[in-house]
């Protein structure tokens, strides 16, 4: 991978989270929005981490997991999380970031509270697992912006379809 | 903090190019032009005032056109500037041979359906001209960070030759 | 010599012919079931060798629906008169008919690589490897006019597969 300073990558999506902010007077529509976008960006970025990172297939969404946070975060990001908080079924864990370079210069205004400001990486996860026939839920449930100790992503395997041949048989 | 973090390359097309796309399919709100020229010119500021923190004023047309040509373009679009003109009244010329943001940029010559005629072809500068609003804005920002007022075109033509024309309106402030 | 891209619904996105010397029209018929049958014959074959795979410890019945991960997969087939050559994307053909409950329109990366050559070529995986993660990767995934899984023509991506075809020989 190419590798370059992230400063321009990190003031850019600033200036752009300020723009949202700007764009809509809800704070929960900016939170949508960042999600959005990087619901079309995972879509695209899928192809270049499956190809470049040279994967073999995931066997399961353990596997899954391991693998964004090892080596999709890395990267991308040059940095990694940890994945934890495994419920009993194996649906459901959390990424855990002690390090995010989208919050570098961030200070959030009190009136933001509600702002998710690195909602972005949510909708990437969401974006590229699609491609793959996961559904997921991901959400942002602690962020250090908002006082808590670590980034936390919460990420929930809704259904991941089976393989069947898409065309009918008499067609 | 920040100061040696690096990133993939991949994260900033990828963030330019939905960027774009957000703003292209919004309904209301502000126009493209107006927010991607916002969300540029206030990075350029900040970036602008990272690369020429050390460094003292630069008061002369040139000496500030310079260092967008060099240590503004080598940051933010990874190579320095191929070539640079002037009038000497105030106008600059900056050649990008291999403008980096937009050297992968075509038209896709497929039909929409099979059977259907080609696409007409599109002038390089339409396909591009969305795409180069945000860069222009940097530049704007950077040198409105050092006390220049300057308008910011770009042309495409020839992409993935990018002319970047600068016309300074006003000096800084001595 | 032909070059199939098929996105992960099975659609063809691209295709190239440097050769072809029966016409499509004497073979399947039209462009669209070439595109189909080539599809077909890659996945059945990735069916029929999930079925028969020693070391799965999953009792698959042949067409029984795969879970993402199940499957292995094929690296080509050879007949004697060519050779099919073909690259899977690790999430592979993922088709998705049976996709319960996603909202709105999905789109869709790149699924397959399949390339036709003459029987004595060699295996070409990482020369595929290649052309998805340099060619596929760089100049359709990031060019901003590319949308996932919709069929392509870009010149950028056409002008450097031929030129690497020809550096590996196989054009004249």
């Amino acid at each position: 991978m190419e590798m370059i300073n992230a400063e321009i990558f990190t003031l850019t999506y600033g200036s752009m989270v300020r723009q949202l902010i700007a764009d809509h007077e809800d704070v929960e529509e900016v939170n949508a929005q960042l999600d959005k976008m990087g619901f079309s960006i995972g879509q695209r970025l899928i192809d270049e981490y499956l190809a470049k990172s040279k994967t073999q297939r995931c066997s399961d969404f353990r596997e899954t997991a391991d693998r964004i946070a090892k080596v999709g975060f890395k990267m991308f990001l040059n940095t990694t999380a940890t994945v934890a908080n495994w419920n009993a079924e194996g649906t459901e864990c959390s990424l855990i970031l002690e390090d995010n370079p989208l919050t570098d210069f961030v200070e959030l205004p009190e009136q933001l509270g509600a702002l998710k400001y690195s909602n972005l990486l949510c909708g990437v996860i969401r974006g590229a697992l699609e491609m793959v026939n996961m559904d997921v839920e991901c959400a942002f449930v602690r962020d250090v912006l908002r006082g808590d100790d670590v980034y936390e992503i919460r990420l929930k395997l809704l259904s991941s379809s089976t393989e069947a041949y898409p065309f009918k048989d008499d067609d | 903090m920040g100061k040696n973090r690096e990133c993939a390359e991949s994260c900033i097309d990828y963030l330019a190019l939905a960027l774009v796309h957000h703003y292209r399919t919004q309904g209301q709100g502000p126009s493209l032009q107006a927010a991607l020229d916002a969300v540029g010119e206030r990075t350029g500021r900040q970036l602008a005032e990272r690369y020429a923190r050390d460094r003292p004023p630069l008061l002369d047309q040139l000496e500030a056109v310079k260092f967008v040509c060099k240590e503004f373009w080598g940051e933010v679009f990874r190579k320095a500037v191929d070539n640079l003109r002037t009038n000497h009244r105030g106008t600059f010329v900056l050649r990008d041979t291999q403008f980096r943001w937009l050297v992968r940029l075509a038209q896709n010559q497929m039909p929409a359906q099979v059977g259907q005629p080609l696409p007409a072809p599109l002038s390089k500068a339409d396909l591009a001209a969305d795409f180069l609003v945000l860069p222009c804005a940097l530049v704007r920002g950077a040198l409105a960070q050092l006390g220049w007022d300057v308008a910011v075109t770009a042309d495409a033509t020839s992409l993935p030759q990018v002319d970047f024309t600068l016309v300074i309106r006003q000096q800084p402030q001595r | 010599m032909t070059f199939y891209i098929f996105n992960r619904k099975g659609r063809c996105q691209y295709y190239h012919e440097w050769q072809r010397l029966k016409p499509v029209r004497q073979g399947a018929g039209s462009q669209e079931e070439d595109f189909k049958l080539m599809f077909g014959l890659c996945w059945s074959m990735r069916a029929l060798a999930t079925a028969i795979d020693p070391k799965s410890p999953s009792m698959k019945q042949m067409g029984a629906p795969m879970r993402i991960g199940d499957g292995c997969s094929f690296n080509s087939i050879k007949t004697s008169s060519f050779k099919l050559q073909f690259l899977e994307s690790p999430s592979g053909l993922k088709a998705s008919w049976r996709m319960p409950g996603s909202g709105g329109q999905p789109c869709w990366g790149a699924g397959c690589f399949v390339l036709t050559t003459d029987p004595s070529v060699g295996s070409m995986v990482e020369q595929l490897q290649y052309i998805y993660a340099s060619l596929f990767v760089e100049l359709v995934v990031k060019n901003p006019l590319y949308t996932p899984g919709e069929p392509f023509l870009f010149e950028p991506f056409s002008a450097a597969l031929n030129k690497y075809m020809r550096a590996l020989g196989l054009l004249s």
